[in-house]
């Protein structure tokens, strides 16, 4: 996305968030709870039961985008917390530590829960800020799933629903309204269908809009997934986007390529990063990352459809299952290279990236590569590093 | 022969199944051609015990079971899977929550499919009866074990911290019937000679990590005046604490141990009961200082450290942290920095 390329949407999200994040600050005088949550939760539940959702990793790529993580993360780790923990949890750890807060301070939680679909790490930052901050923590555990859906983490993920939904009544003292539960799944339905049409036109050629931009706008379905925002956002959005394909707006000036991307952004990298395949006409067009929010509910049997989506998200999946996925997105892109992010801060997405980089280039014949690096902190990047392994492969991409 | 990395997984049921379970305890000194495969910031645990199989270390395994404790563990069998593959592979899905109904009747579907798993590779079903009999067998090794726990901690003078700790992970890699006869004649001779011990002047350490490894440091520790009387390792205390209950359902037993297993940090919930655990056995055993030992890149492990090592400070025990890796550790610091701790806890008076 460069500088006059920027969607008009752009400002309506500032807009929302701004309000988001004001709503947080008062939450406390208005008596509504703040409840921590992770990016890849059932957070449907917690909007129907009235709390205020709030989402550290948001914090985490905030600091890391705007070039402070290692500041956050030193007083994280003047507290014996080590480097090499995920940049997000030593963000949101040295925030609470720090006397100065670069981005804000975090906001604190009276609840928190967490579901371990993404990985191991969220747990475990939420335990210890649950420590730090002394309040309730509630674990939605999900074990890892194969390739077939599994019925055995379903039915235990359903009466963890149960028993959460019971933590919450005990919390708020009033009964969980099912009612309103429909309501926000559907609104959640409709915003996870309006993403996926925005991210579905990077598809075309040339398209008017990319992993980067996706990067961007994501935000809102992170966030206000389950409310009116959102969808009102995603529908913008898209309005915008059809504009643009109506009057040749592209998203990068010469696309001579598509690119498939893994996984999350490298965040305080990431204009460099646009700017770099911009100027060798590649547009990054998928990612699984901002492909995860493709949630559809049933709302007829709200629970069980919560369980199946949030369980068989593909970061809690197998190795076969994830290959074969990045090889549809591929395809559905039609992308001429993949990018592998092998992140210091996400073990389940960078074990196995090199099996996986070495079994996708022998089954689609693309070109990939991958590099080495970390979403939030600096000090474990390098530019030159990260060019000697995207440099080759923009050759290869050359020579198609 | 099914192999099982450290270790929390059902061995009573690979056992009871006809199955030789295995554990991968030590660890390669070559972990380049690992390297290739798993990002040199993984744990050296999982990277040596990939390096073994690379090396062809493994090849009498016909299976490996992974439980799943920590991200690195539950990325570990497929990876292994597409570089080495066996026969029989397959994930322990542990529930991450030990405290809620739910953990409970999860984990007993998971073993029952753990169990299915198993029969469909041996071509044979599996009764109840066959899995108590291993249940009692296993027993009576934790038994044994905890009994000479209980003789060194006793006695460190009769029996070295590196010899308990041998004896424990030699029972993972060995036919559990011999070595059942083994450590009841070490019993025996234990026994025999109590009669003659005095005080051992040692100073008494707890130590505390996921696993202990190089044993050298056992040898640091005594060499300059300690000796370990507890600890919480997976290849420690936390394999023979708890025995299988055998008058219930076998697979309920076993679901059972699993959740009332002493804390860790894979398990831990949020009020961390094992810095309160940790404490009081350091009281409960008498020990004057606490040593954790750390395996770089340990997730969990760093995230509790801070905590840890905290409580225990505050509890009146001093205490050291000391990261370590299999496949060549940094053995000479590590023997300055238990030399220091050592002074420091009273030892040392050679």
């Amino acid at each position: 996305m460069t500088a006059k390329n920027v969607f008009k949407t752009a400002g309506l999200m500032k807009e929302m968030m701004k309000k988001y994040n004001e709503a947080g600050r008062k939450a406390k005088d208005d008596g509504i709870l703040v409840a921590w949550v992770t990016a890849v939760f059932p957070v449907e539940l917690i909007y129907a039961a009235g709390l205020f959702p709030y989402y550290p990793e948001n914090f985490g790529a905030v600091a890391a985008a705007r070039k402070v993580a290692h500041e956050l993360s030193t007083a994280a780790e003047e507290k014996g917390y080590a480097r090499d923990l995920c940049g997000y949890a030593r963000i949101g750890i040295g925030d609470a530590y720090s006397e100065e807060h670069p981005v804000g301070k975090i906001l604190e939680p009276d609840l928190l829960f967490c579901c371990n679909t993404q990985c191991g790490s969220l747990p475990k930052w939420f335990e210890v800020a649950g420590r730090y901050y002394q309040s309730p923590y509630f674990l939605l555990d999900s074990p890892r799933v194969g390739l077939e859906t599994d019925q055995l983490c379903i039915e235990y993920f359903i009466e963890q629903l149960h028993e959460m939904i019971e933590f919450i009544e005990k919390q708020t003292g009033q009964p969980f309204d099912y009612d309103r539960l429909k309501e926000v799944l559907s609104l959640s339905n409709e915003a996870c269908l309006l993403w996926n049409e925005v991210l579905d036109s990077a598809a075309l050629k040339p398209a008017p809009f990319g992993f980067f931009d996706a990067c961007f706008h994501m935000a809102p379905i992170v966030t206000l997934r389950g409310t009116q925002d959102a969808v009102d956002y995603y529908r913008a959005l898209k309005e915008e986007i059809d504009e643009r394909i109506k009057n040749g707006i592209t998203a990068i000036p010469e696309e001579r390529h598509k690119i498939y991307f893994d996984h999350i952004p490298c965040w305080p990298k990431l204009r460099w990063f646009s700017d770099l395949f911009a100027s060798r006409g590649a547009l990054v067009v998928a990612s699984q990352y901002t492909h995860s929010w493709a949630y559809s509910f049933d709302l007829e049997r709200p629970l069980a459809s919560l369980a199946e989506n949030y369980t068989h998200e593909f970061v809690n999946r197998c190795f076969e299952y994830r290959v074969r996925r990045k090889i549809s997105f591929m395809e559905k892109y039609d992308v001429d290279g993949f990018v592998l992010f092998s992140n210091r801060s996400c073990k389940p997405n960078a074990f196995g990236l090199y099996a996986k980089s070495k079994l996708i280039r022998e089954q689609t014949g693309l070109p990939g590569v991958v590099f080495e690096a970390d979403m939030a902190d600096l000090r474990l990047f390098s530019e030159d590093q990260v060019l000697a392994k995207l440099e080759p492969f923009f050759e290869q991409l050359n020579q198609i | 022969m099914i192999g099982f990395l450290l270790t929390d997984v059902p061995e009573e049921l690979i056992h009871a199944a006809g199955f030789f379970p295995y554990g991968i305890v030590g660890g390669s000194r070559n972990l380049e051609e690992a390297n290739a495969h798993l990002q040199a910031w993984a744990c050296s645990y999982s990277r040596s015990a990939l390096a073994r199989s690379l090396e062809g270390e493994l090849e009498f395994l016909d299976g490996l079971i992974i439980p799943q404790t920590c991200d690195t563990m539950r990325m570990l069998l497929d990876l292994w899977e597409h570089v080495r593959p066996l026969p029989y592979m397959d994930n322990f899905r542990l529930p991450r929550q030990v405290n809620r109904p739910s953990a409970g009747r999860y984990l007993l579907g998971e073993l029952e499919r753990i169990k299915k798993g198993l029969e469909s590779f041996k071509g044979a079903a599996l009764d109840n009866e066959k899995i108590t009999e291993s249940i009692k067998l296993y027993n009576h090794n934790r038994q044994l074990l905890r009994r000479i726990a209980d003789l060194h901690a006793g006695y460190p003078n009769q029996l070295s911290s590196r010899q308990l700790y041998t004896l424990i992970n030699g029972s993972m890699i060995m036919p559990r019937n011999k070595v059942n006869r083994l450590l009841q004649a070490v019993v025996e001779e234990l026994e025999q000679n109590l009669s003659h011990q005095e005080n051992s002047g040692l100073v008494r350490l707890l130590m505390s990590g996921t696993l202990l490894e190089p044993f050298e440091v056992l040898d640091y520790i005594e060499e300059f005046g300690g000796t370990v009387v507890a600890d919480d390792f997976q290849n420690g205390y936390r394999y023979i604490e708890a025995d299988v209950d055998t008058d219930k359902e076998p697979l309920e037993a076993l679901a059972e141990r699993q959740l009332r297993r002493i804390p860790s940090a894979a398990f831990d919930l949020v009020i961390n009961p094992r810095r309160f655990f940790l404490t009081e056995l350091a009281r409960k055993k008498e020990a004057v200082g606490a040593l954790f030992l750390h395996l770089t890149f340990c997730e969990p492990e760093n995230f509790d450290c801070y905590d840890n090592l905290k409580t225990m400070q505050e509890q009146g025990f001093p205490a050291m942290r000391i990261e370590t890796q299999f496949g060549g550790a940094g053995l000479g610091q590590i023997r300055t920095r238990i030399h220091a701790f050592m002074e420091m806890v009273g030892g040392v008076s050679q």
